[in-house]
């Protein structure tokens, strides 16, 4: 028996990427922007949606949409300062799919002005799936190390911005904030890093400034 | 840690064809699969996921064949370009942050299959 090869030449997550596509234009029509936070579990990620709900408050509208492999409870702290939240529950999923996302723009209310996405806490696979995003943004907290961006470099180096948060704990760690700094320029030389604390608000500002520049940026000029 | 959520999009196509073509089980011998250094696929864990994510399909004893394509990179600073190794992605001469020319690539190539 002999074998054929078929040459297909097919994209290993055409589906997907074709979701995130849809997402994209329908961004697009709208003139929305959505921001995809990414990090590892625990890293600070929905406190830092708490923090920036505050710092953009009558400044940018903005609706969250949550996602954990169980539990409701980031969307619920979210609301619970005035933000519409949409949970994904993911079950077994490490990551938020497309297709989840693109179901959840239609729950969303109108008039926002942006959309902040937060995704199930990994530092690993979310990074391997484009939901459509306007950018990723990289969320890392000082407790996790200093060698972290080079040890996951997947994530920091398709990043738009850089976060690292739990800057309030410093004191209390042995962490080189310039190895840090370094590792991450390696991977990632352009994008902006944001050093703050969700706990404290010192930072946030920073990040809730470059947030507006990018979602309006012709209020900006 | 996700060569199983990337071996699901993978199958996925894989099955995906077989129906289109009228593929027969057990006729699917090897999936030609280019993924480039900058996923860092670990080659023992898709192969794992894949043989447990076909068990039970048409695509079921099928091997993989995983090339993964250097990483390439070029310098919008001096110019330079070559092969970088991740975690890095400096130029090798002027220390600039490089831009990504190859190594970036996920797609199934080709299907080798048993002609009747
Ligand atoms: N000291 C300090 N603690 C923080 C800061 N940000 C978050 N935390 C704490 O870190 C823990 C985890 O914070 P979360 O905001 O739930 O982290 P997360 O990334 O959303 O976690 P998952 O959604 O479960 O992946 C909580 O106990 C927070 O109070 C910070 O800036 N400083
Ligand atoms: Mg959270
Ligand atoms: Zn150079």
């Amino acid at each position: 028996m002999s074998t054929a090869q078929i040459h297909i030449h097919r994209a290993v997550m055409d589906d997907s990427l074709r979701e995130a596509a849809a997402t994209r234009a329908w961004l697009a029509e709208r003139r929305l922007k959505m921001f995809n936070f990414i990090g590892s579990p625990g890293a600070g990620k929905t406190a830092l949606l708490e923090a920036l709900a505050d710092a953009l408050a009558g400044r940018l509208k903005f609706a969250v949409i949550e996602g954990d492999c169980a539990t409701a409870r980031d969307a619920e702290r979210v609301a619970a300062r005035g933000i519409s939240a949409i949970q994904i529950v993911t079950g077994d999923g490490c990551h938020l799919p497309a297709a989840a996302v693109h179901q959840a723009l239609a729950d969303l209310p109108g008039g926002m002005d942006c959309i902040l996405v937060e995704n199930v806490g990994n530092l690993v696979c979310p990074a391997a799936f484009d939901i459509g995003e306007t950018a990723k943004i990289a969320v890392l907290s000082v407790t996790e190390g200093e060698d972290k961006p080079l040890k996951y470099p997947g994530l920091f180096r398709k990043a738009g911005a850089l976060v690292l948060t739990k800057t309030d704990l410093l004191p209390h760690l042995r962490f080189n904030m310039d190895t840090c700094r370094q590792a991450i320029r390696q991977i990632n030389s352009a994008a902006p890093l944001f050093e703050l604390s969700a706990k404290t608000g010192t930072g946030v500002a920073a990040l809730a400034d470059w947030l507006q520049a990018q979602t309006n940026p012709i209020l900006q000029a | 840690m996700h060569e199983v959520s990337i071996c699901q999009g993978l199958v996925k196509v894989v099955l995906d064809e077989l129906t289109q073509r009228a593929i027969g089980a057990g006729r699917l011998k090897r999936v030609r699969v280019v993924a480039g250094q900058l996923h860092q696929l670990v080659p023992d864990s898709l192969t794992f996921a894949y043989e447990l994510l076909t068990r039970d399909t048409p695509a079921a004893g099928s091997q993989l064949d995983l090339r993964m394509p250097p990483l390439l990179a070029q310098c919008p600073g001096c110019g330079w370009n070559g092969a970088i190794e991740p975690p890095v992605f400096l130029c090798e001469a002027c220390g600039a942050g490089v831009e990504i020319t190859g190594g970036d690539e996920l797609f199934v190539e080709a299907l080798e299959i048993d002609d009747l």
